[in-house]
């Protein structure tokens, strides 16, 4: 068989006209809310869930699939025209792409971005497709003690790696994890944390705390700011013309960036963020004219544009091939598969080759499809982003509120959300990231099934969970995701004092 | 003592994970398994608290970006208290007037409220939208969205 066959049939799926249908249906909401100033791919994919619902597993996937890269590519749209980005994985974005609207040449960077987005999309997708395969292979041998670990590592790089300060992620993470505890424990029965209440015997669920901690947290932002003009007064964006110096200078940086951004979307806790950060400082270490990056420079745009879509397909190859979320943006993406009865895991490929591989096989037409889609409509798409303030947050509201309805038809899960939705807010205010909160909260019950098999079966011995090469090497992963930021940041803060005091001086 | 911000949080952390501990410590004993359930309960609470201390002598202070986006004057603050109140109000009516009312209400309302001034698109959007919402998650999805007082 196998990969071949299985990939016939993901085809199938990808080809059929639904699969087209719902691919062109999740980019294009994807881009739409992807491009709302602060919903980003997690607000997008978790508003899109409810529709999901009643629909054919593959389908419904292809369209989540679909939602998560067109809500990254939204979200440069609105890093370039307005330097607000939507989302932390295109901030790199605007540092080149918003001088570039300055100068009247937004259509070039929309242009460039669409582009340079195809490109890194596309060259992953092939990626994924060699690596998720072997990487299932080998994780079909993992037993409970190295499927603890490997989520152990997922945890802790998320928290060493998320901007701010990382005790807030660390804690952040905990609660989550204490969230999920919340319920009737799955092994013993005992029901944990519900004070009698029997809408909580089930456990919290995930929508609830996504669209609480980022759609509804997010609203608050956006109350704040309702008065903010700056968007209404977006004008012409100029020509989408690119000259064949142009294409000649974006080719270094995308090819480069498609590979890099695709091993660091693969690593756990790293994604979209980082890879378009590192694509571009590297981009512009390397380049000849340094002093350009920052003032407009194509391959200042292109580098982080390629480097986060490259991330985004890399993120989906723990997630298919080891079931395992490595950012809170996949993280949801979980629960999406979840909500639809799919357990994505190494068995997946061998069990559902049409979810596995049409998820895959329509990247390809959905990348195709945001780039054709995309760069004619981009005036008009622009035009979203007009949208009154107020109604825009009455509807982001509304939805919100159905999804979490749609799914448990109680009320008593509505007001849960508004309580998320004040802790996201409290969180944001105190800068407490609020992606480790909902890994955790996703990772937590497998965790701690993992971790209790584990122990079971060596009679409550713990060396049981570091009796093996796998799971000691991945604990000492682990420990260096966390070492090696420290040591780096606090070089950084050596070097930036030094200048400081240079610059005093 | 409790001079910045991050001790504050600390103290309220360690109350909340002693809390968590305390029903940790009182969950029922299940005497068949190696592992009970209160294990992974209170490892949390203890790290929890670990972490707490930690962010209590974390001496990086907030960047002025941090503090700044604190600052809500009280006035603010007012306007998401009535939004949080209108959604309150939203869910308490919604198993009771039904889907299509409820949202027409806050659709209304909540952008009118907040400064939307174009009375006939507000409208506009106010009807359509939950209508079809409503008849695309009944019909189409088959998901029951609640009817309330409208025949349909």
């Amino acid at each position: 068989m196998g990969a071949m066959e299985g990939l016939m049939q993901g085809v199938q799926v990808a080809f059929s006209w639904q699969g087209i249908l719902f691919v062109l249906i999740g980019v294009i909401a994807g881009t739409l809310i992807g491009m709302m100033p602060g919903l980003g791919p997690i607000s997008a994919i978790a508003i899109m869930i409810p529709i999901t619902y009643g629909m054919d597993p593959s389908v419904a996937l292809v369209m989540m699939a679909g939602v998560y890269y067109g809500a990254v590519f939204g979200g440069s749209t609105s890093s370039i025209l307005l330097n607000a980005p939507g989302i932390s994985g295109t901030v790199a974005s605007s540092f080149d792409g918003y001088p570039m609207a300055q100068r009247g040449e937004a259509g070039k960077a929309l242009a460039i971005a669409a582009i340079s987005s195809f490109v890194g999309g596309t060259v992953s997708v092939v990626l994924l497709m060699l690596f998720a395969p072997a990487l299932s292979q080998v994780a079909v041998s993992f037993g409970p003690p190295q499927y603890f670990a490997l989520m152990f590592l997922g945890l802790t790089a998320i928290a060493s790696l998320s901007d701010g300060s990382t005790i807030k992620a660390l804690i952040t993470a905990t609660i989550g994890f204490m969230a999920a505890t919340i319920g009737i424990d799955t092994q013993t029965g005992t029901t944990r944390f519900t004070f009698g209440n029997p809408n909580l015997l089930e456990g919290i669920d995930f929508l609830v705390i996504a669209l609480g901690l980022f759609a509804l947290a997010e609203i608050c932002f956006l109350i704040l700011k309702r008065k903010d003009t700056s968007l209404g007064s977006q004008g012409d964006i100029g020509s989408l013309k690119l000259s064949k110096a142009d294409f000649k200078e974006m080719r270094g940086p995308m090819t480069r960036q498609s590979f890099l951004g695709f091993i660091l979307g693969v690593l756990p806790g790293a994604g979209a963020t980082i890879a378009s950060f590192i694509g571009y400082i590297s981009e512009k270490r390397i380049a000849k004219k340094p002093k350009e990056f920052g003032k407009g420079s194509i391959k200042g745009l292109a580098a982080p544009e390629t480097a986060n879509n490259a991330a985004t397909s890399g993120a989906f190859v723990p997630l298919l091939s080891l079931g395992i979320p490595g950012s809170g943006t996949t993280a949801v993406m979980l629960g999406a598969f979840l909500v639809l009865g799919i357990q994505p895991g190494p068995l997946l490929m061998a069990d559902r080759p049409d979810v596995f591989w049409g998820i895959i096989a329509s990247m390809y037409i959905g990348n195709i499809f945001l780039l054709v889609l995309n760069l004619p409509l981009i005036p008009y798409i622009a035009k979203i982003l007009k949208i009154a303030r107020p109604m825009l947050i009455s509807l982001v509201a509304i939805f919100s509120l159905i999804g979490v309805y749609a799914i448990s038809f109680s009320t008593f899960d509505l007001y849960l959300l508004l309580i998320f939705g004040v802790l996201g807010y409290l969180m944001r205010l105190f800068s407490f990231p609020a992606a480790p909160f909902i890994l955790a909260f996703i990772l937590g019950g497998m965790m701690e099934q993992s971790l209790r098999q584990s122990l079971t079966a060596s009679n409550g011995d713990i060396m049981a969970l570091i009796s093996d090469p796998v799971s000691i090497s991945l604990y000492i992963v682990s420990i260096l995701s966390f070492v090696v930021p420290l040591i780096r940041n606090r070089k950084n803060n050596q070097h930036q004092q030094e200048e400081q005091n240079s610059d005093a001086s | 003592m409790l001079k910045t911000m991050n001790q504050k949080i600390s103290v309220f952390l360690i109350l909340f994970a002693a809390g968590y501990l305390y029903l940790s410590y009182n969950l029922k004993k299940y005497p068949y398994v190696p592992v009970d359930s209160d294990l992974v309960p209170k490892v949390l609470g203890y790290l929890l608290i670990v972490l707490a201390i930690f962010l209590f002598f974390d001496k990086s202070s907030e960047t002025e970006e941090e503090k700044e986006k604190r600052q809500v004057p009280k006035k603010e603050i007012l306007v998401l208290l009535a939004v949080g109140g209108m959604i309150f109000f939203y869910i308490f009516l919604l198993e009771i007037i039904g889907f299509v009312l409820s949202s027409f209400l806050f659709i209304f309302g909540c952008s009118w409220f907040l400064g939307y001034r174009k009375l006939k698109t507000a409208i506009l959007v106010a009807v359509l939208f939950p209508l079809i919402m409503y008849l695309s998650f009944n019909y189409l999805l088959q998901i029951r969205l609640p009817q309330g007082l409208l025949p349909f």
